[in-house]
């Protein structure tokens, strides 16, 4: 509630950032933010089931309106000290959208997805905390 | 007089409950075991082979599988190692073709629902995981000429491929032994193991009835908490009890001095230069989708050492672990307890460390192992090929 509220407040004072399509269909999406970067995702299926592959639909958005490059998407288990067996690829799909394919949460648990962005110069990791059972 | 009536209605009362009421199981625990159901699941599919859940294909897999021409000296079939009446093993240590091999021989319960293949997951598919042993010179030493013209000439088998394919065998030697081992694969899909006593017991805590979970043993109920809380469930997943990815728990991999077996590290690297993997010509699959893991699937430093995590229904009576390296359920579960961190040879992934269980929390956990099997029935003869 607070963070949506804190959202709400940025979206307001940040004009740019107004335009940026959260909504990725199917009335559903995770949002993470910096100073710098809104990023709306989903995942695809919705449900992330353990050992099954999914996809990320991602909408990157930057708080001037300039364009901003997905550079990698990962993901780890902190408290088992790995990351995925499988290596994900990311396809753009124009205007700050990608989709990214070969995702695959192996084992029950806390996983952390880290997010790098970059727009011009700016480079910057958003991380999400997902737990799959 | 007044006292010890009291106290015999007391133990009475005790021992009912003992033998009616199942133990407590919070909604975490409920919903964590109710992972491991419902089974049976669906039928397995397969994209990558046109033949799979076909019941002609079906029938001259059967029929492959049990035939000793496939091997170079006509002696060895897969039944040979996959006996029906050993839950499709052959109960070696280390399994027995020309030599002996530095692997045990695995179960193919399930084998359908895998999407990695072989203790290293070498293959990809089940259709091209049954290529592999018919070319091993190891095991039974055959080539692609020799299954062609079984397919082309057998006139039995030439029958059943027509029955199973549509059309009489034709194309390259190459293309007929991928054929024949779609139907092996057709065939292995169907191996599906029995319901067993633990699927009762869950069944019945999903549906919320204490009378039916109470039938199942205190002894593996006790086992099935030491499961749970110790996180098997991490790497043993799912209505299988694995999520069919790899580990490693400290298994020494010496095959002879010198030499290791690096496992999956290996694997990756065989399945990379394979021609019959998912991202070759004979994937059946034109949308590319069942090709997915191999596209993505990368090769780690961790691969080294680490071994297919196996299935824990039908477990059988040993030997276990990918070289048959513990006798009895008694060593591995000693295992478990007692490993030493150290031995781990990835970076000291903290999922498995010595449980320390005392010998009754051992029992109960083998106990809790021993009801993911039920008796199979025994396998009926496979109809003809061409009646
Ligand atoms: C000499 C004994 C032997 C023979 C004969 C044999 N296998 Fe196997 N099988 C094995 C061993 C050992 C493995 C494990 C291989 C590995 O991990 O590299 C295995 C693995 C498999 C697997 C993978 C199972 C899993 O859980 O991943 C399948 C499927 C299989 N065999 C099918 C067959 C078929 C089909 C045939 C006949 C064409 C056959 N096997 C003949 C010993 C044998
Ligand atoms: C890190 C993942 C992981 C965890 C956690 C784990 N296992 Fe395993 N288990 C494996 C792997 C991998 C193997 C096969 C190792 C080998 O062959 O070298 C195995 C083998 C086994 C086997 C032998 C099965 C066979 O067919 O040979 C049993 C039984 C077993 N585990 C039970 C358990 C129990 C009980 C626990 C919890 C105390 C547990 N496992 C925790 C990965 C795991
Ligand atoms: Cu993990």
């Amino acid at each position: 509630m607070r963070l949506l509220a804190a959202l709400i407040g940025l979206l307001i004072a940040v004009p740019a950032w107004a335009d940026c399509p959260l909504d990725l269909g199917r009335g559903t999406g995770i949002v993470v933010f910096s100073s710098h970067y809104l990023i709306a995702f989903r995942p695809d299926p919705l449900r992330i089931e353990v050992g099954e592959p999914f996809s990320l639909l991602f909408n990157v958005c930057t708080k001037n309106d300039k364009p901003a490059e997905l550079v990698a998407v990962d993901a780890q288990m902190p408290e088992h000290k790995h990351g995925m067996n499988y290596r994900p690829t990311i396809v753009s799909l124009g205007e700050g959208r990608y989709r990214v394919d070969g995702m695959v949460f192996h084992m029950p648990g806390r996983w952390e997805l880290a997010i790098d962005v970059r727009a011009g110069e700016e480079s910057e990791r958003l991380s999400h905390e997902f737990v799959v059972k | 007089m007044k006292r010890w009536l009291l106290g015999a209605l007391l133990a009475a009362l005790a021992a009912s409950a003992v033998a009616q009421a199942p133990l407590p199981w919070s909604d975490d625990e409920v919903k964590a075991i109710a992972r491991h159901g419902p089974w049976p699941p669906p039928a397995p599919s397969d994209p990558s082979n046109r033949v799979a859940g076909m019941p002609n294909a079906i029938v001259l897999g059967e029929h492959l599988f049990n035939e000793p021409r496939l091997s170079a000296d006509g002696a060895m079939s897969c039944a040979t190692c996959h006996v029906a009446g050993r839950d499709w093993g052959d109960g070696r240590a280390k399994a027995m073709g020309r030599r002996e091999l530095d692997r045990r021989t695995p179960s193919l319960w399930n084998v359908g629902y895998a999407h990695w293949f072989g203790w290293d997951g070498a293959g990809d598919s089940l259709w091209s995981q049954s290529i592999r042993p018919i070319l091993d010179p190891r095991e039974m030493a055959g080539d692609a000429a020799r299954v062609a013209g079984l397919l082309r000439e057998g006139k039995a088998l030439a029958c059943g491929y027509e029955r199973a394919f549509g059309h009489r065998p034709n194309g390259d030697d190459e293309k007929l032994l991928v054929d024949a081992a779609k139907a092996l694969a057709a065939f292995q899909a169907t191996l599906v193991s029995p319901r067993t006593p633990f699927d009762a017991f869950r069944d019945a805590l999903v549906a919320g009835d204490r009378e039916a979970a109470a039938r199942y043993p205190l002894a593996a109920q006790r086992g099935l908490k030491i499961f749970i809380e110790a996180n098997c469930a991490a790497c043993h997943f799912g209505p299988r009890f694995t999520n069919g990815e790899f580990g490693d728990v400290g298994i020494p991999f010496f095959t002879r001095p010198g030499e290791v077996d690096s496992g999956r590290l290996d694997g990756l690297g065989k399945l990379a230069n394979s021609t019959f993997n998912l991202l070759g010509k004979h994937n059946d699959d034109a949308s590319g989708a069942s090709a997915l893991r191999t596209r993505h699937v990368q090769r780690l430093h961790s691969n080294f050492g680490e071994f297919r995590v196996p299935s824990l229904r039908q477990l059988g009576s040993g030997p276990f672990m990918h070289n048959g390296h513990f006798a009895t359920l008694e060593d591995v579960v000693k295992h478990y307890s007692e490993v030493n961190p150290d031995r781990l040879h990835s970076d000291a992934l903290p999922l498995v460390r010595p449980l320390a269980l005392t010998s009754e929390q051992s029992a109960d956990l083998i106990a809790f192992l021993r009801t993911l099997s039920a008796e199979a029935p025994p396998r009926p003869t496979p109809p003809p090929l061409c009646p």
